[in-house]
């Protein structure tokens, strides 16, 4: 994203490595800290990103273009030294990159390719070399448009009267510009949708946009509106009993407290949403039967909810000691397998530091949480991989089987 | 391609036209895309686009408020309950008020409906225009129409539901109580809907226009587009509410005061997602085009206010750019694409852009002007909030011409102790306020000229009467 190139040309420079505090310890659960490079997943993509021409770079000339973004880029570096979270956020955005951010784009690109387009679109539309339509390119762009943005609106921090911050002018300055560059991407994302002139996308985008928003309330939330478990119910409903229309909202409340249903349902909201709808508006827009678009939903929203089992796993590897979240798959089912591990959690239901996250760590590896994990990650893997199983062979499909089998590793 | 940006950035800080702006910006990024082979031709376009807005602009600018001066009017009317338009005489103006004045203002606003030129800042043929203004006060305005139509209270009915309305669309998103109290916080019914009654006055009299007695009904396409014109706006205020750190909205504490921050500006990702589902459902390119351009707009205007301008002439174009895209693109944008739904030839929804476009210009005008002159508990928010957020409107950019120590001030954007006092008795000291309301005073006639350009109907009449409102409103 050139956002964060931009801010990493800047971060580069100046900013310390351990610049860690309270406030960006804890930004965003979902950008997890990339493990040691694997190497199987790094040729992995950049064998996949071959297939489909140019990655995304091409959207990153059209905004250095733009005074925006040079305003945006003068804000910044005002920053450098202040410890707000949207720092993090940029760097992220650009360190995790291969593991998280570009390869939505490359997902939809490659779920484009392997499902090939209605003979009817007209050559003109075609982007020969990549074998996508540029429309299918374009959709790209908007999905990764609308992650980052969530990302960064995500790394605001909350100021709210009673709240006391250190170098409070920062904060403020770094809200705003946070604020700002998020919905500069949302509103860019926006008329890149119009554009395509096609309003049934349009409106499952902007549905994906809304889930993505509704994720940010559900309940319990600390003072920094970081996520908690739910208190364990021993009634709690499966996630497969409600109904899972696209549109629709998702009824957040019955699936709280149930370890599965529960995870399931933040992590729908948070990113399997918005990747299940991305791949389903591509084949949209390549003219593909509403049966087989609902498939590329479904291979979107196991490959997103795969993915985050095997980040949710990480933390909790042999010999890592990295930071987890607690909402993470194998925290929520160590509580439910033992509900009295609740009170860890209960004490930071203000404030997510007050945690020992040391107990949390020894109860989750002594628990079966890490094997159900992984039962779940593999549940979802097979699930998007007997998607795929239903399109011609071709190199795009076997570049979506590589990334897979190389998340499994 | 840092040369490319160079020349962008120039265009954008020379030139003055709002829509010509964009236009130029528009078609030079076309060019730099097809590369550099029509710099030459750039070049041209913009000197073109920034002759009319050297110092003479501003000479002109000042000698047509003096005209004005004796113009300046407003019309008593009854105070309004609900949606609170009321209008009593302002004290900041030496003149006295006549009703009579205004509708000769009007009328002949109306009587030159056909001369093109009228902004001294848009226009390279300012002096010409003031000739046409000095001669517009010299005319015998006819008798004019009884202009006492009531635009609230001709759509009551249409009103009445809007905010419920949006708030069950707002329910039917979310199972989750805590984002849908935040979400619907100030579609609490003590908001002007200015937006919405705009749009739907439009939406009747261009139906007039197009199929007079065959279509009285309002299309429910038309409907749904006042309410989105209505979320957009609260998106953005939730959101600015978190930029600014303000404390009160509306006569009550602001979002960012009752709950978390994150939440907050999720809140307004989430009203504007909605709105652009609403917008996806009407299944129309043309108007999903022309409201995305909105959305574009409002975070435009919002970076634009970020950054200030070295010279007078500059700001005052960033400053009119910044007003067109933060608040009248809005107005236009809605009202055109209920013309758009209308189905009407292109001429007409010409019209309607121009007509929201002008009154969209003369509603922020006002609002920047009242800052100065009302008082807090009339505004539902405190007053100087501009200045103190270091904002330089137009009433500083005017004063500015008598005060120049004023130039500095707005340079470090009132920070020092005191600027912002000293800033606020500047302005009321010179002309500024006159100034900015004639200014307003010209958008708002604008506005009428183009509504009477629309066959003759109560709705027409209200738009021409909200025009009134939009420029003699208190709060």
């Amino acid at each position: 994203m050139s956002l964060s190139k931009l801010a990493a040309g800047i971060l580069r420079k100046r900013i310390p490595t351990t610049p860690l505090c309270a406030y960006t310890s804890r930004s965003n659960s979902t950008s997890v800290q990339a493990n040691p490079k694997k190497p199987d997943w790094n040729r992995a993509v950049s064998e996949a990103e071959k297939i489909v021409g140019y990655p995304n770079s091409f959207l990153s000339l059209r905004w250095l273009l733009s005074d925006e973004i040079a305003n945006v880029a003068l804000q910044l570096r005002k920053l450098v030294g202040s410890n707000h979270p949207l720092l993090k956020t940029a760097k992220g955005l650009l360190y995790n990159g291969k593991n998280n951010m570009q390869a939505w784009g490359l997902i939809v690109l490659l779920v484009s390719k392997a499902a090939g387009h209605s003979p009817d679109i007209p050559d003109m539309e075609q982007d020969k070399s990549a074998g996508v339509l540029h429309s299918q390119r374009a959709l790209a762009e908007v999905t990764e448009m609308i992650r980052t943005s969530h990302l960064v609106h995500k790394g605001l921090v909350n100021l709210q009267p009673p709240i006391k911050v250190d170098a409070l002018g920062d904060m403020i300055s770094g809200n705003k510009i946070a604020l700002l560059s998020g919905d500069y991407l949302l509103s860019n994302s926006c008329v890149e949708l119009a554009n395509l002139k096609n309003q049934e996308l349009v409106e499952l985008m902007s549905s994906a946009v809304r889930d993505l928003a509704e994720a940010e309330f559900v309940e319990p939330r600390d003072i920094q509106n970081a996520p908690l478990p739910a208190k364990p119910r021993s009634d709690g409903k499966g996630y497969a009993k409600f109904v899972e229309s696209n549109m629709e909202p998702l009824a957040v409340g019955e699936a709280l407290g149930d370890a599965r249903a529960e995870w399931t349902m933040r992590h729908v909201l948070n990113a399997g949403s918005l990747l299940g709808k991305s791949c389903q508006g591509t084949l949209k827009l390549a003219g593909h039967s509403p049966e087989l678009q609902q498939k590329g939903y479904l291979f979107g929203k196991h490959l997103a909810l795969a993915w985050q089992a095997c980040l949710d796993r990480e933390p909790f590897s042999p010999g890592s000691t990295g930071s987890f979240s607690l909402i993470s798959a194998p925290v929520l089912f160590t509580l439910q397998h033992n509900p009295d591990t609740y009170s860890l959690i209960e004490k930071g239901l203000d404030d997510i530091e007050k945690v020992d996250f040391g107990a949390v760590r020894k109860a989750v590896l002594d628990g079966p949480g890490l094997e159900i994990t992984k039962v779940l990650q593999k549940e979802h893997s097979q699930a998007a991989l007997e998607v795929l199983n239903e399109l011609r062979d071709c190199d795009a499909r076997t570049a979506l089987k590589n990334i897979i089998v190389a998340m499994q590793d | 391609m840092s040369k490319a940006m160079q020349m962008l950035w120039e265009i954008e800080m020379r030139s003055a036209s709002v829509v010509g702006l964009w236009k130029v910006k528009k078609s030079c990024r076309w060019m730099i895309r097809r590369g550099s082979s029509s710099c030459g031709r750039l070049t041209t376009v913009s000197t073109m686009a920034s002759a009319g807005c050297g110092r003479l602009c501003a000479r002109v600018h000042e000698k047509l408020c003096q005209w004005g001066q004796s113009q300046i009017s407003r019309k008593p009317s009854s105070a309004r309950g609900k949606f609170g338009f009321f209008t009593p005489i302002r004290n900041f103006s030496d003149d006295a008020t006549k009703a009579q004045a205004l509708k000769n203002a009007v009328a002949a606003a109306a009587t030159t409906a056909s001369s093109g030129c009228w902004h001294p800042c848009v226009r390279p043929e300012a002096p010409g225009t003031a000739r046409t203004f000095a001669t517009m006060r010299t005319q015998q305005p006819g008798s004019l129409p009884d202009y006492q139509v009531d635009p609230y209270a001709l759509l009551e009915d249409d009103l009445r539901d809007v905010y419920e309305y949006i708030k069950n669309v707002l329910r039917r998103n979310t199972f989750q109580d805590n984002l849908y109290e935040i979400a619907t916080y100030y579609f609490d019914g003590h908001g002007k809907a200015l937006r919405p009654m705009v749009t739907i006055l439009m939406a009747r009299a261009i139906n007039y226009h197009v199929y007079k007695e065959n279509r009285n009904e309002l299309l429910p396409a038309q409907r749904e587009v006042a309410m989105i014109s209505e979320m957009i706006h609260t998106a953005s205020l939730v959101h600015d509410d978190v930029i600014d750190q303000s404390d009160f909205r509306r006569g009550k504490p602001s979002v960012n005061v009752k709950w978390n921050h994150k939440k907050v500006t999720m809140a307004g990702d989430f009203i504007l997602a909605v709105a652009s589902m609403m917008i996806a459902r009407l299944r129309n390119n043309d108007v999903t085009s022309v409201l995305s351009q909105v959305v574009s707009d409002l975070v435009q205007g919002e970076f634009m206010q970020l950054g200030s301008k070295e010279t007078e002439n500059e700001r005052f174009a960033h400053y009119l750019q910044k007003t067109y895209r933060k608040t009248a693109s809005l107005i236009a944008n809605s009202v055109k694409s209920v013309a758009i739904l209308a189905e009407c030839d292109e001429k007409t929804t010409e019209i309607s852009y121009q007509y929201g476009k002008n009154i969209g210009l003369g509603f922020q005008l006002v609002d920047d002007l009242l800052d100065f002159v009302s008082s807090s508990e009339a505004m539902g928010k405190p007053t100087a909030a501009d200045l103190k957020l270091g904002l330089a409107t137009a009433p500083v950019l005017f004063a500015c011409e008598k005060y120049p120590e004023l130039n500095p001030m707005i340079m470090r954007r009132f920070q020092e102790p005191g600027d912002v006092e000293k800033a606020f008795e500047l302005v009321h000291e010179s002309r500024g306020l006159q100034q900015t309301q004639f200014l307003a005073r010209q958008h708002c006639q604008e506005a009428v000229r183009y509504a009477n350009l629309i066959e003759e109907s109560p709705y027409q009449k209200a738009l021409i009467v909200t025009a009134d409102y939009v420029l003699n409103r208190m709060k």
